[in-house]
C-alpha cells in the first residue's frame, strides 16, 4: 500500500536548529510534514478533518487525518461528515487548514511559542493569490514562521528525479494527481508555466465513479461502499487498459466466465439450514396436536351437554306449567301466569316448541326437512283458509286475517321458489364440473392450455378494469405505477361527478330558470348524489371465475404461479423467495477495472470537457510554442509520470501508445514512471531546502508586508540553484 | 493578564475533558488539543465558541472572480487560462451500464446501451436509477 498514514509524536523537535528548515507536501489528499535534509516526512495522515460530538460529554471536538476506526465510536459523526481545506486543489477553507497545520505541528513535537523554523510548503500551479496571502498570513501570524517558500510539488518530484537520472533538464512533468491532472513542460530544469495544462480530474474522479458504479450494481450492498473501502479496491485491482475498445470487446466476447474479473467477497453467513424433522419429532408433534385435539372436543362436548341438560330443564319446566294450567279454571289464568312471565297457554305452548326443536338440535338429531317442508304443504289449507272465501263473506277481523295469511302465504311461496332455484343451481354446477373433469381426463393437456389461456385473458380484463377504475381512460401501460395529480387519482366516473357538480353550481344565464320543467332534469341529483365509485360491487364474476381458475390451476399445475395483486410487484417478490446465497455478496469486478482509470484519458465520461492525459502532453508542447524541432523531440524523449494517480499498472504503455499518436512520426518518445510516485514530491521539496541558497527564495513577514500583494503574485520560486 | 488567565482556563478545561473520555481515545490522542503552545492564536481566540460567525471563506469560483485575471496580460499563466482545452478526438461512447462499446442510444432514457440484454435492464430499470447513472456524466435531468 503506498498511501500509509504515521502519526507518531515525534520527540527529537528541539534537536533541530532554528535554521533548520521544516518542508511540508500540502497535498489534497495526503499531507506530509518532515525536516529537510530527510529522506522520509516524519507525520504522513489524510488532508481531512472530522468535528464530531463525543458521545459521553456531548463535547464537538476535532480530529484530524485518519485514525483506528474501532476509536471513532465513541463520536458521533452523523452531523458532520469529513472536510477537506481544498475546492478542487486550491486551499480555501483556512479554519480547515489551520487544524491540519496544528495536528502536524502538533505530532511533528513542536514546543516552544511559535514554530521558529523556515517553512518550505508546496502548492499547486499558479495558485490564486488570496489563496497564498491567506496561507503566507496563517504561518506568520499564527505560527510566528520566520520565513516562508512556496513551491509545486510535481516539480519537486521532476527535480528529485532530474537529479537521480530518472529524467533529463528538458522533459515533461506528467502529474495525475487527487482532484486534477498537471502537465509542467521543463526547459533548462526549470518549469514553464506558460506550457502547462491542468485538467481538472484526478484520483478523486476514479474513486468517486468506482463507488457510484458499484452501488448502482449493487444497490443491496451500497452500504458497504465506504470512500476508504472503495479507495483501497481501486489501489488494489484498477488498471489501464492499453486501448479501451479491445479490451472491453475481451472482456464482453468472455462474458460468464471469471476472465479477469477480481471479486470481493462480503462477510456471508450461511442461512441455517432445516434438517427434516425425524420420525420421533413427527409423532411427537402429531401426538402434541392430537392431545389439543382431543381438549377441545371435550370442552365442545361439555358445553353440549350442559346446554341440553338447561334446555330439558326448561322445557320440563313448561310442561309443568302446562299440566298446573289445566287444572286451573280459565279465568284464573291471568292471575295464575302473573308470577310466570308469560301471558297466555298459547305462549307457553310457543315456547315449549322452541325449546324442544332448540333441544333437538343441540342433540344434533337431524330436523327432518322433509317433515318440515310437508308440513306447510298438508297444513297449507287450513293455514290459509280464509283465502278462498270471497270478502263479502267475512267478517271485518277475518278481513285483517286474510290479508295477513296472505301475504303470509307469498312470502312462503317466495322462500320455495328460491330454494328451487338454488337447487337447480347446484345441479347445474354439477353438472359443469363434471364436463370439465371428463375434458380433463380426456385430454389434460388441452385441457391445461385452455384453462391457462382463460386465466391469462379473464387476469387482464380484470386488471384492464382495475386500472380504469384507478387511473381514468388513461390506459396507456406506462402510468402503471399510478400517476401523479388530482386529475390522475379520480377515475372516470368520480371526474365525471365533478364535472357535473360544477356545472350545476355554476349559474346559468341570467334568464329564466327552466330546471325541473322536464322530468330528465332531476336524474341529475341522482347521478351526483353520492360516488357510486367506490362501490366496490362486491367481488364480480369475473374476479369469481378468476379465482376459481387459478385455485384450479394451482390444483393441476405445480408452476403455475397466481399473480400477485398489483403485477409490478412480482419480481420483489420472487427475490425475497429466494434465499440469499454466497454469491449474492460476491462484488465482481469486470470492466470497472479498467473503466474508472480510463477517465484521465478521456474525462468526458464524467462530464468534465478537457482533454486527457496523452492529449495534454500536445497541448503543452503546442502552448510552449518552441520553434526548436531539438527541444521538442527532447521534451517528448524525457516524459516523467509522477503522482498519486500515476501508480495504475499499464500508464506507462498506455501514455507511450497515446503520445506517439500525436506527435509526429518517428520522434523519440520515453515515458518513465517517477522513482516513488507518491513521496517524491516531498523529497525533492527536503532536498531543496538543503541547498544553502535555498534562503534566498524564501521571504520573511517583513518582505510579505513591504512589497505587498504584486510581488507575492509573481513571487516564483527558482528550482535549479 | 487577562490573555494568561484565559489560556489558563482553557487548558484546565481540556484536563477535564481529557479526565471525562475514555482511556483509549486519550491515549491514541485523537482529539486535537484547543491549547497549543505554539501557536501565538489560539483557535478559540479567533473563532470563540457561542459566537454566531458567517461563512468567513470564498469557494474556488468566487476566489477566481476576485482575482480580475482578465485586468492580466493573457500571456501570463494564471489558474484559469492553464486550463486544458477541450479535447480534439471524438468522445468514446460507452455503455452505461456495462462499459462496453455502445453503438446504440434509448431515445425514452437517454441511456447508451451495448446490446439488446442491457436494452432489455435499461427498459426495467426504475427511473432512479436511469436518473444516477444519467448523473454520471452529468446527462441527469436536475429540477431546480
Amino acid at each position: 500500500m503506498p498511501f500509509i498514514s504515521k502519526i507518531q509524536r515525534q520527540s527529537d523537535y528541539t534537536l533541530f536548529s532554528s535554521a533548520t528548515p521544516i518542508v511540508i507536501d500540502n497535498g489534497a489528499s495526503y499531507f506530509r510534514i518532515g525536516w529537510a535534509g530527510e529522506t522520509q516526512p516524519r507525520v504522513v495522515f489524510r488532508s481531512i478533518v472530522q468535528r464530531p460530538r463525543h458521545k459521553a460529554t456531548g463535547e464537538i471536538v476535532t480530529i484530524v487525518g485518519d485514525h483506528d476506526p474501532s476509536l471513532m465510536k465513541y463520536f458521533d459523526c452523523s452531523r458532520s461528515g469529513p472536510r477537506s481545506a481544498f475546492d478542487s486543489n486550491v486551499v480555501y477553507q483556512f479554519e480547515m487548514m489551520e487544524y491540519i497545520l496544528d495536528f502536524g505541528f502538533d505530532r511533528l513535537g513542536a514546543t516552544g511559542s511559535e514554530i521558529d523554523h523556515p517553512v518550505l510548503i508546496t502548492e499547486c500551479v499558479c495558485n490564486p493569490i488570496q489563496s497564498r496571502s491567506k496561507m503566507a498570513e496563517l504561518l506568520f501570524e499564527t505560527y510566528g514562521v520566520p520565513s516562508i517558500a512556496f513551491g509545486v510539488d510535481a516539480a519537486f518530484s521532476y527535480k528529485y528525479n532530474q537529479q537521480h537520472g530518472v529524467c533529463d533538464k528538458d522533459g515533461l512533468a506528467l502529474c495525475p494527481g487527487f482532484n486534477t491532472t498537471h502537465v509542467i513542460p521543463f526547459v533548462d530544469g526549470e518549469p514553464i508555466y506558460k506550457g502547462c495544462c491542468r485538467t481538472n480530474v484526478g484520483g478523486f474522479h476514479v474513486t468517486d465513479y468506482l463507488k457510484q458504479l458499484l452501488s448502482l450494481k449493487y444497490p443491496y450492498h451500497m452500504a458497504r461502499f465506504t470512500w476508504e473501502k472503495v479507495d483501497d479496491l481501486k489501489m488494489e485491482h484498477c488498471y489501464i487498459a492499453p486501448d479501451y475498445a479491445s479490451e472491453a470487446r475481451l472482456f464482453q466476447a468472455r462474458k460468464g466466465s471469471s476472465f479477469q474479473s477480481k471479486c470481493w467477497q462480503l462477510p456471508w453467513v450461511p442461512p441455517p439450514t432445516e434438517e427434516p424433522p425425524s420420525e420421533e419429532e413427527i409423532a411427537r408433534k402429531a401426538a402434541i396436536r392430537e392431545r389439543q385435539g382431543q381438549r377441545l372436543r371435550e370442552m365442545a362436548e361439555a358445553k353440549r351437554s350442559s346446554r341440553i341438560n338447561e334446555l330439558e330443564n326448561e322445557l320440563h319446566g313448561l310442561e309443568f306449567l302446562l299440566k298446573q294450567l289445566e287444572q286451573v279454571e280459565d279465568s284464573d289464568i291471568p292471575s295464575f301466569l302473573a308470577e310466570t312471565g308469560y301471558v297466555s297457554r298459547q305462549e307457553i305452548e310457543s315456547a315449549r316448541i322452541k325449546v324442544t326443536q332448540s333441544l333437538r338440535k343441540a342433540k344434533g338429531e337431524p330436523k327432518s326437512e322433509q317433515a318440515e317442508t310437508e308440513k306447510p304443504d298438508s297444513a297449507a289449507n287450513e293455514k290459509y283458509s280464509l283465502i278462498n272465501i270471497p270478502d263479502d263473506m267475512l267478517s271485518p277481523e277475518q278481513l285483517v286475517e286474510k290479508k295477513k295469511q296472505f301475504s303470509l302465504k307469498s312470502m312462503s311461496d317466495g322462500r320455495q321458489r328460491m330454494k328451487q332455484k338454488r337447487y337447480e343451481e347446484e345441479l347445474e354446477r354439477e353438472r359443469k364440473q363434471q364436463l370439465e373433469e371428463e375434458k380433463r381426463l380426456e385430454n389434460p393437456e388441452l385441457y391445461l392450455e385452455q384453462l391457462r389461456a382463460k386465466y391469462k385473458d379473464l387476469s387482464e380484463k380484470v386488471e384492464q378494469r382495475k386500472r380504469l377504475k384507478t387511473n381514468g381512460d388513461h390506459s396507456n401501460g406506462n402510468n402503471l405505477s399510478g400517476g401523479i395529480g388530482r386529475g390522475e387519482r379520480l377515475s372516470a366516473a368520480q371526474r365525471e361527478r365533478m364535472r357535473l357538480l360544477t356545472t350545476a353550481a355554476f349559474d346559468r344565464g341570467k334568464g329564466e330558470d327552466t330546471f325541473g320543467a322536464k322530468d330528465e332534469d332531476w336524474q341529475l341529483y341522482k347521478l351526483m348524489s353520492k360516488d357510486n365509485d367506490d362501490g366496490d360491487e362486491g367481488p364480480d364474476e369475473d374476479d369469481t371465475e378468476l379465482a376459481r381458475i387459478s385455485s384450479k390451476l394451482q390444483d393441476l399445475d405445480p408452476t403455475f404461479v397466481p399473480k400477485s395483486e398489483n403485477g409490478s410487484s412480482q419480481p420483489a417478490e420472487a427475490s425475497r423467495v429466494r434465499p440469499l446465497t454466497k454469491e449474492d455478496f460476491q462484488i465482481v469486478f469486470g470492466v470497472e477495472r479498467f473503466r474508472c482509470p480510463e477517465i484521465l484519458f478521456n474525462p468526458n465520461w464524467i462530464a468534465v470537457d478537457q482533454a486527457g492525459l496523452d492529449e495534454m502532453a500536445g497541448v503543452s508542447i503546442r502552448r510552449l510554442s518552441c520553434k526548436d524541432k531539438g527541444l521538442e523531440q527532447r521534451l517528448t524523449n524525457s516524459i516523467l509520470v509522477t503522482g498519486g494517480s500515476s501508480i495504475f499498472p499499464g500508464i506507462i504503455e498506455r501514455l507511450e501508445a497515446g503520445i506517439r499518436m500525436i506527435r509526429p512520426c518517428g520522434s523519440p518518445i520515453k515515458v518513465v514512471r517517477a522513482l516513488d510516485p507518491i513521496m517524491d514530491a516531498w523529497r525533492g521539496a527536503a532536498e531543496y531546502a538543503t541547498i544553502p541558497q535555498f534562503h534566498t527564495q524564501t521571504f520573511t513577514r517583513m518582505d510579505y508586508f513591504e512589497k505587498g500583494e504584486d510581488w507575492l503574485r509573481s513571487y516564483q520560486l527558482k528550482y535549479s540553484l | 493578564m487577562f490573555q494568561k488567565k484565559a489560556v489558563n482556563d482553557e487548558s484546565l478545561f481540556t484536563m477535564l475533558m481529557k479526565g471525562k473520555m475514555e482511556t483509549e481515545v486519550v491515549d491514541a490522542e485523537l482529539v486535537l488539543p484547543s491549547y497549543l503552545s505554539f501557536k501565538k492564536v489560539q483557535m478559540y481566540e479567533k473563532y470563540p465558541k457561542g459566537q454566531a460567525r458567517g461563512r468567513h471563506w470564498k469557494h474556488l469560483k468566487q476566489i477566481i472572480q476576485a482575482e480580475n485575471y482578465q485586468n492580466y496580460p493573457p500571456d501570463e499563466p494564471n489558474y484559469v487560462n492553464i486550463e486544458s482545452p477541450p479535447s480534439m478526438h471524438p468522445c468514446k461512447k460507452i455503455c452505461d451500464i456495462t462499459g462496453f462499446e455502445a453503438p446504440y442510444h434509448d431515445p425514452r432514457t437517454n441511456l447508451r446501451y451495448a446490446n439488446t440484454e442491457v436494452f432489455k435492464i435499461i427498459r426495467s430499470l426504475p427511473n432512479e436509477y436511469v436518473q444516477r447513472y444519467l448523473a454520471l456524466r452529468n446527462a441527469a435531468i436536475v429540477l431546480k
